[in-house]
């Protein structure tokens, strides 16, 4: 290894780099998805559009109505008179999420103990949503229904609750720092891909080929621009995620910075074997694209713990490096054990683990000649 | 009409030669949707439960037997309190349930006991519904006698299932995706290769060359859009369809068009198949995280709401889940088939004139 | 002993041989050429020698040898390449003076006032001195091969193996390419190998390696090789065995001929050998074409036509004339105008300032434009051709783009093919045909709506010499059998000589409008076309 000729073959990599627009794609991007992900994806439902038909109009049943414009999930809108075709009709527009029908004798019925029933009717289109919205208005009218219930319960079993590290079960938290383990994933990915294939597709490879530049050399040459320019967005990431989107941060920073920038360094290793493996640049980002955006979602834990995962997707999960990562991500964000924890501390060398071998592989791969 | 057939037919056969694009393009329409619809659940299931159990058993017993497959995984037994917790911090138990030791007795005297429950509730959705998946099998085990009966429909989509959603939903997303990078790419090729100078001194009307070029991409995802809705939707994942399947052709139909628009703008401002991927990307990934594809259009950002009025693909969304699932009328379908059209147009005619430009 | 020595060198890519057992020596100071067509073995042999492809076979250099690019490590410092290909080995992002830096680093040379001497020397035989801080992408072709060059020299390489540096160069680039090279070895004593498509540069060289699919079949100095064609070559006669064939200058026979002997050049190498091996060289042929028009006296004018791109004036107010049934030649170096002229002419660039007149028509709109692309026929640099679609299809694209009704187009396509010598390649795909054949294909594809003036973009570059041979019997006999006028660019100055008329441009102007016979007179002293070119250009004769 000479340090003067990586030097100026990193010169060279910047300089190409920061003149070309290839620049954009470093810092928009991961801004860009970081942006449009966290405030784009809200799985919780708030403000459903909630349509009631109050065919009874008694204190019982404007008392239940009540509990419905209270509660910030409803935006509730109480009518009479309306047909449930023309009702339907406003939930087949997508108008109205929920729409409930008071029966008329509602109150008298009640009082009676006749069991009038209720009938509600869920826009099903968007499936997590629907028994979201399911679930709220059970929860409202057997609330309500239990004000009124006269006869004691047997075997009544409550839940004393604990939300452990999102107390207030935002989606943000949930969901800002799995999308840092998707960008560290796949930008450095696409950028490191295109950095060799380029020099195939035009050419300049031979420089490479022709001069004693070692294969170590060249690849470090090229890993360094793209992991400085990076590890800039390791930080960027964190602004959005702390002060945008106002996600706690509970753990070490070092711990972030490190695990992050092995992390880098895995996903550069990810890049450099796509570039090496192919001939054109488009292929490079295409199959680069498709390796990571997909693993990087499914195994993020952002919408299926690990924990709920089974058979060959459990297994999956353990091959790909991006679980080993938003372990630790999530614990510095949310929990905060730290490395105290033994798992994070195992996790970590597993990150190690993965850089060293994916950066191993690729170097080997890169041959020094034509064809 | 014969200069337009043999420019179309001209990019048909290009398109087969590339035996890569055409395995992606094949790849998109099939495989990946498959595997967006298969893989991305965000219905809880199989939630790991852990427990910690000092009352010796009886009652406790019985309540952790209803919880069961597909919602919970078996409960598995902790020794102590600590070792709950450290799972849970460790993440390998999602929900964590104490009995205490006065559990049985208060249950037996009281006729009403107290579960101390541990939730990790970072994927908030899936701790939220397994909160109530918990608290139903509670209720049901209380037998409670309510006054009143709920009669729950869920419309249009009554077996809720994620998969046949996300399908559709990635479906969409590919018809962007390829309508525009497959358009732009029908142009740059022709600039990358030096082909360009030659179309442009045929005597061909340009307005034909660009429309006729255009047109053939369409073709291509319109045969893709026939391919994914047969094998996916229908015959992987049963997707419903309540309304037209003409209507939800003729809508995408113009949304390709609506994409190809997009493609041509892109073609315009590009020199080389790198910087198609790198604006294609940038340009779609907001139009695809707008459309409502990922979540609901009421539930955004109320900016990111008026922003999403200007996306096409969220008429085309909105338009394609009422004809499957809703099965809106065809005439009730008009204010989509506005939207997609006026967006289209303006983007086709746009996109149009750029790269006429060029020419 | 051999400075360098190549043992039986076979290389093979992807189970297709492309060179077999090849042996060479060379001593310290000498220049090596290797000729042959395209796809003969040249590159492939240059790569193994350089170390960057594996190979079967030794090379022994400096008393040094090695089997595999593994093992030709050790020895890179000492050697140099650059490859094929206008400006590959260039990053076009970074300036002049970054290459310099960045070659020089990567060779890990330390900084030194002799380093920095070394340095400034090269950059003014390259004449690039004045550019040190100009991006490589904005050079000219002829500055990027020099600058290519110098870098390529920056470490002193003491073997330097060159692959066609002067392909698709000016004549003075390349004078100035070889200039640079002849100072190198003599002060350095470097080996060079070098590839050119040029026979008059081969002529200059120590000795020259002929290379056919794959083999070197011959190699001698240029006289040796000279000296055993000699026999066979004749004045132009009409061939009366199969064993024959007649180009535009000679007549080369197998079997004796009742002709004068004509002294031939090293082009006869490739002539001779092809009908040694029995291999077809069709024969072109063009037959009348089908609608008869009358060619106006006057095809296209020009005047005072200018471009600009941004401060820099690509032509700065240049009259031309392109008469009735005219070959007219465009010459100039690299960026002199002639590409941007053409591109004038066609309309792909807006024409700033002056008048344009085809076909009798003041031509300002787009609209009139199209109505002339009916007669006009064009072919670019590169034969730009579909790749994805075979001959076939492409040509059929290309009639239904001109509205030919099928059956029509088909039966001129089929003509074409034979009579220009490409039928058995129809269903090929353009990318996996010689550049030859491609080029005949192109000029077929810009004649099937018979036009009526042909602009031909450096249709040469690159292409070997028989195909160059057949391309120009096709021009000539275009104009015979047709009449139409013919605008034509080239490197080649020994093609210039088939052209009517000459316009010589230089940065931008023209300099000379004339025929080649008066050109010849006004320079008396010239023994070839190309010392005329170097009059106007060159300021140091």
């Amino acid at each position: 290894m000479n340090s003067g000729v990586i030097a100026a073959y990193i010169l060279k990599e910047f300089k190409e780099l920061l003149r070309s627009r290839m620049i954009a794609i470093v810092y928009i991007l991961p801004t860009m998805i970081i942006i449009l992900f966290g405030y784009g994806i809200r799985m919780e439902v708030t403000h459903a559009r909630t349509l009631i038909i109050d065919n009874d109009r008694s204190k019982i049943s404007q008392d239940l109505t009540v509990r419905f414009q209270n509660s910030k999930y409803f935006d509730t809108k109480v009518v009479t008179g309306i047909t449930l075709k023309e009702a339907l009709e406003s939930i087949k527009r997508a108008k109205t999420d929920i729409l409930i029908i008071i029966p008329d004798r509602f109150e008298k019925e009640l009082l009676k103990r006749e069991k009038p029933e209720i009938a509600v009717f869920v826009d099903g289109a968007f499936p997590v949503r629907a028994s979201t919205m399911e679930n709220y208005v059970k929860g409202v009218i057997f609330d309500a229904a239990s004000t009124i219930l006269k006869e004691k319960p047997k075997n009544l079993v409550t839940i004393n609750n604990r939300n452990l590290f999102n107390q207030p079960m935002r989606d943000e938290d949930a969901i800002v720092p799995g999308l840092i383990g998707l960008i560290l994933l796949v930008a450095p990915a696409i950028l490191s891909a295109l950095l060799i294939v380029k020099e195939k597709e035009e050419g300049t490879i031979f420089n490479f080929y022709s001069s004693a530049v070692s294969r170590g050399e060249f690849i470090l040459a090229k890993i360094v621009p793209v992991f400085i320019l990076h590890s800039i967005n390791i930080f960027i990431l964190f602004l959005w995620a702390t002060w945008l989107f106002e996600v706690p941060f509970r753990g070490s920073f070092t711990l972030y910075w490190l695990s992050s920038e092995l992390y880098i360094l895995t996903s550069i290793g990810i890049g450099l074997l796509v570039s090496v493996i192919t001939r054109s640049q488009i292929v490079a980002i295409v199959l680069t694209i498709i390796i990571t955006i997909i693993p990087g979602f499914l195994y993020s834990g952002m919408l299926m713990p690990i924990s709920s995962m089974s058979g060959e997707s459990k297994i999956e999960a353990h091959i790909y490096p991006v679980m080993y990562y938003n372990h630790i991500i999530y614990d510095t964000f949310l929990i905060g054990q730290g490395l105290d924890s033994p798992k994070n501390r195992l996790y970590l060398v597993i990150l190690l683990f993965y850089a060293l071998f994916m950066l191993l592989l690729g170097s080997r791969l890169v041959k020094k000649e034509t064809g | 009409m014969k200069i337009f057939l043999a420019l179309i037919t001209k990019e048909l056969i290009g398109f087969f030669r590339s035996w890569g694009l055409v395995a992606v393009v094949l790849y998109s329409f099939t495989l990946d949707i498959y595997i967006a619809g298969a893989g991305i659940e965000m219905q809880a299931k199989n939630i790991s439960v852990g427990y910690v159990d000092e009352t010796g058993g009886g009652m406790s017993q019985k309540i952790l037997s209803r919880l069961h497959m597909p919602e919970f995984q078996k409960p598995v037994m902790f020794n102590s309190r600590e070792a709950l917790s450290r799972s849970i911090y460790n993440r390998e138990t999602m929900v964590g349930i104490i009995f205490e030791s006065d559990f049985e007795k208060n249950l037996q005297k009281y006729k009403r006991a107290e579960i101390n429950l541990l939730l990790d509730s970072i994927s908030a959705t899936q701790s939220f519904q397994a909160l109530q998946y918990l608290q139903n099998i509670l209720l049901e085990y209380a037998d409670l006698k309510y006054p009143v009966k709920l009669k729950i429909h869920k419309l249009f989509n009554p077996n809720a299932t994620t998969s046949q959603f996300m399908a559709m939903a990635e479906m969409l997303s590919v018809i962007t995706l390829l309508g525009v990078i497959l358009t732009a790419a029908v142009f740059v090729r022709e600039k990358e290769n030096g082909t360009w100078e030659i179309m442009l001194l045929t005597p061909v009307n340009p307005k034909l060359i660009i429309l006729a070029k255009s047109f053939s991409q369409v073709i291509i995802v319109m045969a893709g859009v026939v391919m994914a809705t047969g094998i996916v939707l229908f015959g992987a994942f049963d997707v419903p369809i309540n309304g037209s399947l003409f209507a939800f052709f003729l809508l995408s139909f113009f949304y390709a068009f609506t994409s190809a628009g997009i493609g041509l703008f892109v073609a315009a401002v590009s020199k080389s198949m790198l910087q198609v991927a790198q604006l294609s990307i940038l340009i779609m990934m907001p139009l695809i995280f707008l459309s409502g594809a990922w979540t609901p259009i009421h539930a955004m950002h109320p900016l990111l709401q008026d922003l999403s009025l200007i996306s096409p693909l969220r008429y085309y969304i909105e338009g394609s889940e009422s004809i499957f699932f809703r099965g809106t009328s065809f005439v009730d379908l008009w204010s989509y088939f506005a939207g997609v059209i006026l967006l289209g147009s303006v983007l086709y005619f746009y996109g149009f004139r750029k790269i006429g430009r060029l020419f | 002993m051999a400075d360098l020595e190549l043992k039986k060198i076979t290389v093979t890519h992807k189970r297709v041989v492309a060179i077999k057992d090849a042996s060479l020596r060379a001593q310290e100071g000498e220049i090596v050429g290797f000729i042959g067509a395209d796809g003969a073995g040249k590159s492939s042999l240059m790569h193994a020698v350089a170390g960057v492809a594996s190979f079967e076979g030794e090379v022994v250099f400096k008393g040094r040898t090695f089997r595999s690019p593994k093992e030709a490590e050790p020895l890179k410092p000492l050697i140099g390449l650059m490859p094929q290909g206008i400006g590959l080995v260039l990053y076009k992002n970074l300036t002049v003076d970054e290459h310099l830096t960045f070659f020089t680093k990567i060779r890990n040379i330390p900084e030194s006032p002799s380093l920095r001497e070394y340095r400034q020397r090269l950059l003014e035989m390259a004449g690039l001195s004045p550019f040190t801080d100009r991006p490589a992408g904005k050079l000219s072709g002829g500055m990027k091969q020099k600058l290519s060059l110098i870098c390529t020299l920056i470490h002193r390489p003491k073997l330097l193996i060159l692959d066609e540096p002067t392909t698709g160069v000016d004549p003075l680039s390349r004078l100035e390419l070889w200039d640079i090279l002849d100072e190198i070895r003599k002060s350095e004593g470097t080996i060079a190998l070098v590839s050119t498509a040029y026979m008059e540069e081969a002529a200059k060289m120590d000795r020259v390696y002929l290379f056919d699919s794959g083999e070197i079949i011959a190699s001698g100095t240029a006289s040796e090789l000279l000296e055993k064609v000699a026999e066979y070559s004749y004045e132009p006669t009409p061939c009366t065995t199969r064993r024959c064939i007649t180009t535009m200058d000679y007549t080369y026979s197998i079997d004796p001929l009742d002709a004068p002997r004509k002294t031939p050049t090293l082009e006869a190498l490739f002539f001779i050998n092809a009908l040694r091996e029995g291999q077809q060289i069709p024969h072109i042929e063009i037959s009348d074409r089908e609608n008869k028009i009358a060619v106006p006296p006057v095809v296209m004018e020009a005047k005072g036509l200018t471009k600009r791109f941004g401060d820099f004036v690509a032509d700065d107010h240049i009259d031309m004339q392109l008469r009735g049934g005219e070959i007219l030649g465009l010459l100039g170096a690299n960026g002199a105008g002639k590409t941007t002229f053409i591109k004038m002419l066609l309309g792909l660039y807006p024409i700033d300032e002056g008048e344009l007149t085809l076909l009798g028509k003041p031509i300002k709109s787009a609209k009139e434009r199209r109505e002339l692309k009916a007669s006009i026929g064009y072919v670019s640099q590169q034969f730009s051709l579909y790749k994805d679609m075979t001959v076939r299809e492409n040509l059929h694209y290309f009639a239904s783009m001109h509205a030919l009704d099928i059956g029509k187009a088909q039966e001129r396509i089929s003509r074409y093919a034979k009579e220009l010598g490409f039928e058995k390649y129809m269903d090929e795909l353009p990318s996996d045909l010689p550049l030859g054949i491609n080029q005949r294909f192109s000029v077929a594809a810009a004649l099937l709506h018979e036009p009526v003036v042909l602009f031909l973009d450096e249709p040469t570059s690159g292409v070997d010499a028989i195909a160059r041979s057949q391309f120009w019997q096709m021009i000539t006999l275009l104009k015979k059998k047709w009449g139409i006028s013919i605008l034509i660019t080239t490197h080649y100055m020994s093609e210039a000589e088939y052209c009517d008329r000459i316009v010589l441009l230089k940065e931008g102007k023209k300099v000379a409008d004339d025929s080649v016979e008066n050109l010849y007179k006004k320079f008396p002293k010239a023994k070839s076309f190309e010392e005329i070119f170097l009059h106007y250009y060159e300021d140091r004769i």
